[in-house]
């Protein structure tokens, strides 16, 4: 408690006045000596490194140009994120234009996929379990906390803080670095297979056929592994066929329950119809 | 681009995806438990899917047709070992006609190009604007005639 009423002031005093600087550092060194340096990331911080770490993914690949399919696919990913625990979240849905098949989750409630994997897909109904996918990472915070994680490794206490408070400093640039590197290592197999689950549930929610994220995962297994296309979702992901057994021990009840539910097929073509 | 556009739409023409049954499955006339079963399906079956509704795909086997459980099917890529294409396309548009590496904007996402990426934030900028309002949102699902339905978190 102490050393949150500390941390406080000092965090509150500083932008104001560059003199507490030498206050702000006595704090930090304070709590770090106790060796309880605190590394919490808040829901505001979340959502500011999510910001940098989306922009740095749109760096990679920008937006397709197409206003309509993009607010399409903002329509379906609001709704899905209106039934979960997280619906105060900025949500943000966006189609990059690149040709492989992926989806990204961003922390604070940005979503990607790709327009290689949309493209691939049948209905609005597999839209929403993959957004539903992501959509899961984001309400666990799969991402936060292996950038947490890989914070307290690689950045000592006082550059963490200093990462958390000042969005142009060189800590806060190493830790965006440090998230967006796990879009290329990916994440736990766990949480991989936790997203799936969530994805079927949140699917179902919003009152989509339960079917649509199996029915994306059985046209990922029938692409040969060893293809450009999906060789960076492959490596992060596991298997196609290990995510569906997996799905098929825990998920069969809802996917059962929910199977009658629209695919609404005709809209999801239309959405993607040429400009 | 537009090679690169129809390259990405063959899966979508291809009409009957070759897979196999993964257990001994019944072949079904309608989809569903209690419709009447055409054939009894060895595990490992070969089969042609030909389309999905739910929880169950239409497939031809064994000179006949009917439903099986989507779960029950793996697709098999014999046949499909190939490259969708986008390494030949990128190995043409990099090299050029001077031979040096030219930057298309069409190498997309790969582990690279996100390690080496430079904020952009006139897109992040854009892709705000895009953003549904939860009303907007609710509207949008109502014009589709879908219902939230509560539905538990397993665990």
């Amino acid at each position: 408690m102490i050393r949150a009423a500390v941390l406080a002031a000092a965090l509150v005093a500083l932008p104001a006045h560059a003199q507490f600087n030498f206050d702000l550092n006595r704090a930090i060194e304070s709590v770090r000596k106790l060796g309880r340096a605190t590394t919490e990331i808040d829901e505001k911080q979340e959502i500011e490194i999510g910001r940098d770490m989306a922009a740095r993914l749109l760096g990679a690949a920008p937006l397709v140009n197409d206003a309509r399919l993009q607010r399409y696919v903002n329509n379906v990913g609001r709704w899905l994120a209106s039934q979960t625990e997280r619906p105060g979240l900025p949500w943000r849905f966006g189609v990059l234009d690149a040709p492989q098949v992926n989806a990204f989750a961003v922390p604070g409630g940005t979503i990607f996929v790709t327009r290689g994997l949309v493209q691939r897909m049948r209905s609005e109904a597999e839209l929403a379990g993959v957004l539903a996918h992501e959509i899961g990472h984001v309400l666990k915070k799969h991402h936060l906390k292996a950038i947490q994680k890989g914070a307290q490794a690689e950045l000592a206490g006082e550059a963490l803080s200093m990462a958390m408070r000042d969005s142009n400093s060189e800590a806060r640039a190493k830790l965006v670095r440090f998230g967006s590197e796990i879009y290329s290592r990916g994440l736990d197999k766990s949480d991989e297979l936790e997203a799936d689950r969530l994805g079927v549930v949140i699917g179902s929610r919003g009152g989509y056929d339960a079917y649509g994220l199996p029915a994306v995962l059985q046209m990922l297994q029938a692409m040969n592994a060893q293809d450009s296309a999906v060789a960076l979702m492959f490596k992060t992901h596991p298997a196609p066929a290990e995510r569906l057994d997996a799905l098929t021990e825990k998920m069969q009840p809802t996917l059962d329950a929910y199977a009658a539910q629209p695919s609404v097929v005709e809209r999801f073509r239309q959405a993607l119809q040429p400009k | 681009m537009k090679a690169i556009c129809i390259l990405l739409l063959l899966p979508l023409l291809a009409w009957a995806e070759p897979a196999a049954v993964i257990r001994a499955t019944e072949l079904k006339k309608d989809p569903a438990t209690d419709a009447p079963t055409v054939a009894e399906l060895p595990e490992s079956t070969s089969v042609d899917a030909l389309e999905r509704r739910g929880g169950w795909t239409r497939v031809r086997a064994a000179g006949a047709e009917g439903w099986v459980k989507m779960l029950a099917l793996r697709y098999g890529t014999p046949g499909r070992q190939g490259e969708s294409g986008l390494a030949q396309i990128f190995n043409v548009a990099r090299t050029g006609s001077s031979g040096a590496q030219v930057t298309t904007g069409v190498r997309g996402l790969d582990a690279e190009s996100i390690a080496g990426a430079q904020p952009n934030p006139a897109e992040l900028q854009k892709m705000q604007a895009y953003a549904a309002t939860p009303d907007a949102a609710a509207a949008f699902a109502a014009q589709a005639k879908l219902q939230a339905v509560a539905v538990e978190e397993p665990q």
